[in-house]
């Protein structure tokens, strides 16, 4: 009498020789002939650029870290919302109970809630903005006519940040 | 257990507080906080009370240690004025994460129940590493940080293994539930148990820098900034002693059979490689690394000879050592910043070069700690030794006094080296400017020192 | 035994004998210690501690539903949240590193000598 743990290694099982049976059969059957357009990345002709191991902005990480942080706490509240929810220990103590466990996750919370507003005043929580570079061309010109054709063609929006950054 | 709750609140408060223009208010409130926990902390005096479903419990030796570890901080905090005037510093964070390590090392101290264990040393963990690692331009502070982060974290998974076939045997987390189950098996205890001691044991050695799981001590001590050290080496280990006393005094002391010789060879290794080492430092601070791990080995002999004198001598070494470490490193951390080479501070003893001609103070400062930890009478440290080595003479374990005194003559080498560069060397002209609130404390401190070495008295049958 | 049967997580946790769970978190435990004294890169140092931690809340629900004690189910939510802290300081610590010295390898980080 197989157990239910023993059905799964059988599923397991019939799994690996199923595929392989399917691979090594075709790997038979089909004829081998690679040519350069059917070895790249995307047949359909896309020509991939740079390498997928790219590091990512740094911003990405802050919002992660606090995302992680946040997310896990979560744990707590399922433990505490098969207690809460109970109907015998309520009707017991006349909804007492109910406001108690209420007050207490309400404290829990709120202390997160601190943290959270901590990082959102420190400025964790804003996008960081991407530095401008301008371009710099070896030019007579003075820069100082450069900022004032910038200043005149910039969108309105962005109007109050400095134009001349660090060239 | 108010003080746990007021300094969580308190922590709070001061991280917030950081966000005010002015910085000058930051010092003197976070002083006045942990006055505070320390005031309410006493309430419970002379009672015994298990607070929060079993989880924390307070007796008078829980009292104490907390009074010392708050005791510490407080000196900790009252050096610390050289924040306000740097730029890179974040003084707000910085003494928030100190109140939270409080908080950890209170629950270590108090706890009753495992889980509190856990929390508690990952609390005091966690603050520290980010503490090591608080000059972020510094490698070697960065290294600090990573190899303590890495290192203490490894020790935490092995001491969670070892709670976690600890419960497997006993069925509990609560320490008292574990003695009984002891008791009640005296025979047949499972192999869990011995595997569940060794592992928590060996968690809990790595935490107070016990050989042969000391090695991350001195690169951590030298590269984390000075004022953290002595926060490191005072509160971190008095906490920890205290949760190793309690769950060896209470839960497995029906097994001391079975830990015993182990925890004697490791005192011995840390006896050994704590003194040897130290002798051949160039640096002063990571001197004291190896003498904070030769302390360690002082306060094991205290736990391997366990019986009814051990929980006095305990709180009264680790107030000494606490004490003398604090005026010692407060006495490096102004003069090394103000003697600078080539190198930014200078940390190494020639730093102290003729510094007892210049500041008569300041010397006398150093040189009685120097001599409480080296154990000369008429110091704290002295009678902290006498005690601890009263402890095992009681039990008869006569061949570890005698190595532990033997050892202690080598102490004496290190030590002496920073007094005799302090008073026959000659040094740089100048004098060393110290503040007048820095140098009470110093003072305090000191004196301290001094009267507990003339009255051990003092402390006698607080426990 | 028939599979429509509504069968309580705890019974169908010790559908396995114990010291199943003890042998395979004790090899979690063990790959993660190697992992930790064998790897030079931090990151994958610090993925084998998470895989002790991972080792003992394994044992610890194993142990605890064949007690029938909540206690040790409980403490392996402790250990998530904490471990989630935890993952947070120490990444902002490598990344600090990777900033000053570009490099994550615990290896060159030889400031400090023994």
């Amino acid at each position: 009498m197989l157990s239910d743990f023993g059905i799964i290694l059988l599923f397991i099982l019939a799994a690996f020789a199923f595929i392989s049976l399917v691979l090594f059969g075709a790997s038979f059957l089909r004829p081998d002939r690679p040519n350069v357009e059917k070895m790249s990345t995307y047949e359909s002709g896309e020509e991939p650029v740079g390498n997928a191991n790219v590091q990512f902005n740094i911003r990405f990480y802050v919002v992660a870290l606090i995302f992680v942080l946040f997310d896990v706490e979560l744990v707590f509240l399922f433990p505490w919302a098969t207690v809460f929810g109970q109907k015998t220990l309520i009707n017991e103590t006349k909804g007492l109970w109910g406001w108690f466990s209420l007050a207490e996750m309400s404290i829990f919370v709120l202390t997160l809630a601190l943290g959270l507003a901590y990082a959102w005043v420190k400025g964790y929580l804003s996008w960081v903005k991407p530095q401008q570079k301008i371009p710099t061309v070896d030019t007579k010109v003075p820069q100082s006519l450069y900022d004032q054709v910038n200043k005149k063609y910039q969108p309105k929006a962005k109007a109050s940040q400095p134009a001349s950054g660090t060239v | 257990m108010l003080p746990i709750i007021l300094l969580s609140v308190f922590g709070i408060v001061l991280l917030f507080m950081g966000f005010l223009k002015s910085k000058v208010l930051l010092l003197p409130a976070t002083l006045v906080f942990i006055l505070a926990a320390l005031a309410t902390t006493f309430m419970d005096w002379g009672k015994t009370y298990l607070y929060f479903q079993n989880m924390l419990l307070t007796n008078n030796l829980a009292i104490l240690f907390t009074t010392i570890v708050l005791l510490s901080a407080f000196m900790v905090v009252a050096l610390s004025n050289s924040f306000i005037e740097d730029e890179q510093a974040q003084p707000a964070e910085y003494y928030a994460l100190l109140l939270f390590s409080l908080v950890g090392a209170i629950m270590m101290i108090s706890f009753e129940n495992l889980i509190m264990l856990f929390v508690g040393v990952e609390i005091l963990s966690v603050a520290m590493y980010v503490l090591a690692g608080s000059d972020k331009h510094s490698p070697r502070s960065n290294e600090a940080a990573l190899k303590y982060f890495l290192m203490g974290a490894f020790a935490t998974g092995i001491m969670l293994f070892g709670i976690a076939l600890l419960y497997g045997a006993t069925g509990t987390f609560v320490v008292s539930g574990i003695k009984s189950y002891v008791y009640t098996n005296a025979y047949g205890v499972s192999l869990l148990l011995y595997m569940g001691i060794i592992l928590l044991l060996i968690g809990m050695l790595f935490k107070v820098s016990a050989a042969p799981f000391h090695f991350w001590t001195p690169d951590v001590y030298d590269g984390t900034p000075g004022l953290f050290t002595a926060f490191m080496s005072t509160v971190v280990k008095t906490a920890g002693f205290a949760a190793l006393f309690r769950v060896l005094s209470v839960s497995f002391v029906g097994v001391y059979s079975f830990w015993w010789g182990t925890l004697a060879a490791l005192t011995c290794l840390t006896l050994l490689i704590g003194n040897v080492t130290a002798v051949y430092q160039t640096s002063f601070k990571r001197m004291m690394a190896y003498s904070s791990i030769s302390h360690a080995g002082y306060l094991l002999i205290g736990l391997t000879a366990l019986g009814t004198q051990t929980k006095q001598a305990l709180v009264f070494y680790s107030l000494a050592y606490s004490l003398a470490t604090i005026s010692a490193f407060g006495v490096l951390l102004v003069v090394s910043r103000q003697r600078q080479d080539t190198n930014g501070v200078n940390e190494n003893f020639d730093a102290f070069n003729g510094l007892a001609r210049q500041n008569p103070l300041l010397g006398f400062v150093m040189a009685v700690s120097m001599l409480s930890l080296a154990g000369i009478p008429l110091t704290a440290g002295f009678w902290g030794k006498f005690m601890i080595f009263t402890t095992a003479a009681d039990k008869g374990i006569y061949w570890i006094l005698v190595f532990a005194v033997l050892m202690s003559t080598v102490g004496i080498y290190y030590y002496f080296r920073v007094i005799i560069a302090m008073y026959f060397r000659e040094g740089a002209a100048e004098p060393v400017k110290v503040a007048p609130f820095y140098r009470y404390v110093l003072i305090a401190a000191t004196i301290l020192t001094l009267v507990l070495g003339l009255a051990p008295g003092l402390l006698e049958g607080l426990v | 035994m028939q599979p429509t049967q509504q069968v309580s997580i705890p019974e169908l946790i010790q559908q396995v004998p114990l010291n199943y769970y003890l042998i395979v978190s004790t090899a979690l435990f063990v790959i993660g210690i190697i992992g930790v004294l064998t790897r030079r890169n931090a990151i994958i140092i610090f993925m084998s501690i998470e895989l002790m931690l991972n080792a003992v809340n394994l044992l610890l629900i194993a142990f605890s539903s064949y007690r029938s004690d909540s206690a040790g189910q409980v403490f392996v939510f402790f250990i998530m949240a904490v471990a989630a802290a935890e993952v947070a300081v120490g990444l902002a610590i490598i990344v600090m590193i990777y900033r000053n010295i570009r490099s994550i390898d615990v290896g060159l980080l030889n400031k400090l000598k023994w």
